[in-house]
């Protein structure tokens, strides 16, 4: 893990479902494949999600064993936390040019123990739960992470040195630097995923405006039993919502927003959110407003029939303005085209954008393939050779030629992986022509043999190039430290529901939501009992 | 019933301007991005969804392209791409088209060369009127060597005679505009149950405040105001200049250089029109808002033919206040053969039909909501009614 190869068979760019079942089926052909990772962890959006559709299977269940095998697997190489910056046509193969963004941890040394985590007294708003959760500024990815190696942010760190104080391994190394490193492969698998269309891009649905409005993977993680916050609450003020809305085409098919296709899974996952919903909360209503139900895959139907048996509302009505009313709830206006076109104000306490998926990665300066119209890459033979890009020994897996769901993303980077096999075995004979050398394996971060400096010497240097604790970050700061304090001095009498808190402390409702999770999370605040639709919050007794 | 589907409609409205109704997958969108739509009238997808199958009695049968005063938010915010506000408007069109029983409506809209050959026939007749008769025009000032000299319309343009000309042409227009009215009417009330006198009575100041107000077109979400003042200030200004040169020409025409305070009124006419127009042309150029992307022959020359009335209204003050006899008699025919036809062939066949169309329409919805009981609408399925 902590070292590189200069030369691999096969090079898969990005380590989701897709990039990892690629990775594996190369590898079980007996090549040697160089998986690249940008995040810290691989498994990419599925390991986040909560169920998959129409199993109900748990998803990172199901994900984390392919992750574990990823990374155990002799013939495939992670690296996690590195950018490609180019590919370059070679004739045969091609050269990569890799930046491997620093950890700032030894990953090598790292044994996943959290007590740098826990040490660090600075609370962030979490990627991994779309900034509804908690992280701090040293931290594990996430609770499946792999590699369960932690990751500094420089952008929050307070440069006290409290992670390195406690860190068991002396392995917090803040002397690491960017760094560049170029290797040979024969192929590459191009899986470089998803990400979801702007939540403000439809202003008439409040522009990102209103926080009881929520992105369906942001839903996912918090109907996840390791979600930010362990049940479905809204983010407003923890209320247990008993009207949720689903907005499909929130950000596909619609040529307002240049986003003409369909996403393909956005029916799916809103009848699948919406049936956990009811499971968790058997009296609360869901209304899926709906311009068609794509359910066009394997077992889906009878899914969509589900649904409807376990009472979700759905609508065919395209939402076409989304206004907030009091108590934070939402007004969606809509034809109700299946009552004759009658027109309607319809009132909810949770709504849930169906945004649309768009291209993961802006790669235009990197791959020397081309992009089609829709920005997912070109696939030339679409009909015949799904998993072909437009560059000969480049092949094309998930949802890099478009959306797709799990099921399809697996079986066509299986598919890509077989191509590209097919394609390593043409070009052995050159390949192997154009290589005299034998492959060398270099560390990673460079180190030339040179020794670690104690981490209070590398710490002073660091805090030194990334300019100190700025204005703005102490403002920072001192708000969490604050915020925290407030919270807890007030539930020192007793305990809070969400609104209550919010009534005696000078913050918006969400903000409070916000710090009570964190609390939760690592370990001050706990769940304690319930009044009506609040769940109500109280401090742990701090054992020492 | 039997329902006729004319499949041959989408095709239609292609010819009036309604070229992407094909692309519309009727989500309803538009219908709830509108700020007009009401639980009475509820449109433009049902509208387009009469379109789409072909409904020909349907689209006769509604008023609802002329509910929308097209601020375009429904075009803004389409999912397809359909424009649904231009598809109204070629609604509004089609519809002129098909209450106008001469078919001059139908032949200039989908033929729009054929709008401008009548009109020129018309300013031709004007031009004839003039040169023709032996008792008028060039002919009469012939007989008055005097009036060549210094400015006298009498003998060119008597005003009794003129006047005499004005209240004919009103009248065939009147006669056309509210025979086409009446068809209109039928076609939207024939299906309806028979409604007592009183409402249709009582809601003639429905009718009377809307042609005179506009007021619907506030209440669009999108730079309403802004339209609708400048649309008021149009309508006042032709009104103004209509009523002057059709009822009170024995003041508004002056035999001499001398000046008759109905000027006053004249002056702010033409004022407003020509601001009025050269904003509106600006407009149409830019493109910027949604209601002036789509520009065809008839909408500029709407714009185009009030802007030289005007034009050539105050050419004809100049002159003969400065008391060029030739020129202001030259000025007063080619006002004639810009006005004329502007108001013979646009009023009862062409864009200007609406002002009487859309307070009727008001009218009629208004009418019919005195009809009908208002039932309890069906829930959907929501605990939390608004």
């Amino acid at each position: 893990m902590a070292e590189i190869k200069d030369r691999y068979d096969g090079l898969v760019i990005g380590g989701g479902i897709a990039g990892m079942q690629a990775a594996l089926d190369l590898a079980g052909q007996g090549f040697q494949v160089l998986l690249v990772e940008r995040q810290p962890s691989i498994g990419g959006i599925m390991v986040g999600l909560n169920k998959v559709f129409p199993t109900l299977d748990c998803s990172s269940c199901i994900c984390t064993p392919r992750m574990a095998e990823v990374a155990h697997h002799e013939r495939i190489h992670l690296v996690t936390y590195t950018d490609v910056l180019k590919v370059e046509p070679t004739n045969p193969g091609f050269r990569v040019r890799l930046l491997k963004k620093p950890r700032y941890v030894v990953e090598s040394e790292c044994i996943g123990c959290s007590l740098c985590e826990l040490a660090c007294d600075t609370m962030v708003a979490h990627e991994f739960d779309y900034q509804l959760g908690a992280r701090r500024a040293i931290y594990i990815p996430h609770a499946n992470a792999i590699p369960q190696v932690a990751v500094l942010d420089p952008d929050h760190c307070t440069f006290d040195g409290a992670c390195a104080r406690v860190c068991p391994k002396d392995c917090i190394d803040f002397s690491q630097m960017p760094e560049e490193v170029t290797v040979d492969v024969g192929t590459v698998i191009v899986s470089s995923g998803l990400q979801i269309t702007p939540m403000g891009a439809k202003k008439e649905y409040g522009g990102n405006a209103y926080v009881n409005v929520m992105n369906p993977l942001a839903m996912e993680r918090v109907q996840s039993s390791n979600g930010p916050y362990g049940h479905v609450l809204r983010p407003f003020d923890g209320k247990v919502p008993r009207s949720i809305a689903y907005v499909q085409c929130a950000g596909s098919r619609d040529a307002s927003i240049g986003v003409p296709y369909c996403s393909r899974v956005c029916c799916m996952y809103a009848l699948k959110q919406a049936i956990m919903i009811r499971h968790e909360l058997h009296d609360t209503e869901v209304t899926i407003y709906y311009m068609d139900i794509r359910a066009f895959g394997k077992g889906y139907e009878q899914f969509y029939r589900r649904a409807l048996a376990e009472g979700i509302n759905v609508v065919k009505a395209k939402v076409a303005r989304i206004t907030e009313v009091d108590d934070h709830d939402l007004s969606l206006r809509v034809e109700l085209i299946d009552e004759g076109g009658r027109l309607a104000e319809i009132r909810h306490d949770l709504v849930v954008l169906s945004q649309g998926v768009i291209p993961g990665w802006n790669s235009a300066d990197v791959l020397p393939i081309t992009e089609a119209r829709d920005h997912f890459f070109e696939v030339p033979e679409l009909a015949t050779k799904p998993a072909r890009s437009t560059v000969e020994g480049i092949f094309l897996a998930g949802v890099s030629t478009g959306p797709k769901d799990i099921p399809d993303a697996i079986v066509e980077a299986g598919a890509a992986a077989m191509e590209a096999a097919m394609y390593l075995d043409r070009t052995k004979e050159a390949r192997e022509r154009a290589s005299v050398a034998a492959s060398l394996t270099r560390e990673l971060p460079h180190t030339n043999g040179a020794k670690r400096l104690p981490w209070k010497e590398s710490l002073r240097v660091f805090r030194e190039r990334m300019g100190g604790v700025t204005d703005e970050k102490k403002i920072y700061l001192k708000n969490d430290k604050d915020a925290r304090k407030a919270v807890r001095e007030t539930l020192r009498s007793g305990s809070r529901t969400i609104p209550e808190l919010t009534h005696e402390l000078d913050m918006p409702g969400e903000s409070v939501m916000w710090y009570v999770m964190a609390l939760k999370r690592y370990g001050e605040v706990v769940e304690a009992g319930r009044s009506g639709d609040y769940l109500r919050y109280a401090l742990k007794e701090v054992e020492r | 019933m039997s329902i006729r589907v004319d499949p041959r409609v989408t095709h239609e409205l292609a010819q009036y301007g309604g070229d992407t109704v094909t692309k519309c997958f009727n989500c309803g969108n538009c219908t709830a991005a509108c700020s007009l739509t009401t639980q009475d009238s509820v449109f433009p997808r049902r509208y387009i969804r009469y379109i789409q199958m072909g409904l020909r009695g349907k689209m006769l049968g509604s008023l609802d392209p002329w509910m929308c005063y097209y601020c375009g938010d429904c075009s803004e915010t389409c999912p397809r791409d359909a424009q649904p506000g231009n598809t109204m408007m070629a609604g509004r069109r089609w519809l002129i088209s098909m209450y106008d029983w001469t078919g001059l409506s139908r032949l200039m809209y989908k033929w729009p060369a054929w709008e401008v050959v009548l009109l020129l026939v018309v300013a031709a007749g004007v031009l004839a009127l003039f040169t023709l008769p032996a008792d008028f025009g060039f002919r009469l000032l012939a007989a008055h060597p005097e009036a060549r000299e210094s400015v006298n319309l009498s003998y060119f343009a008597p005003k009794d005679v003129v006047h005499l000309g004005d209240m004919t042409m009103a009248l065939v227009l009147a006669l056309l505009l509210l025979s086409n009215a009446a068809r209109m009417t039928w076609y939207v009330m024939r299906r309806r149950p028979s409604l007592p006198l009183s409402a249709w009575l009582v809601e003639l100041r429905t009718f009377v405040f809307h042609g005179l107000t506009q007021s619907r077109w506030r209440e669009c979400k999108t730079d309403s105001t802004k339209h609708w003042l400048r649309h008021v200030a149009l309508v006042t200004a032709y009104g103004t200049m209509f009523v002057l040169v059709v009822v009170f020409l024995q003041w508004f025409q002056v035999e001499n250089t001398s000046f008759h305070w109905t000027s006053l009124l004249g002056y702010y006419a033409t004022l407003v029109l020509l601001a009025a127009t050269l904003w509106i042309a600006r407009d149409r150029l830019m493109k910027r808002d949604q209601i002036h992307r789509h520009s065809d022959l008839a909408d500029w020359l709407f714009v185009g033919l009030l802007f030289l009335t005007s034009l050539s209204g105050i050419m004809l003050h100049l002159a003969r206040l400065l008391d060029l006899a030739m020129p202001t008699y030259i000025m007063y025919v080619v006002h004639l053969m810009i006005a004329v036809p502007m108001l013979v062939v646009e009023v009862p066949f062409g864009k200007w039909a609406h002002l009487l169309y859309r307070p009727l329409a008001m009218y009629l919805t208004a009418v019919q909501a005195r009809a009908h009981v208002p039932q309890a609408a069906p829930g959907v399925a929501t605990p939390l009614p608004v």
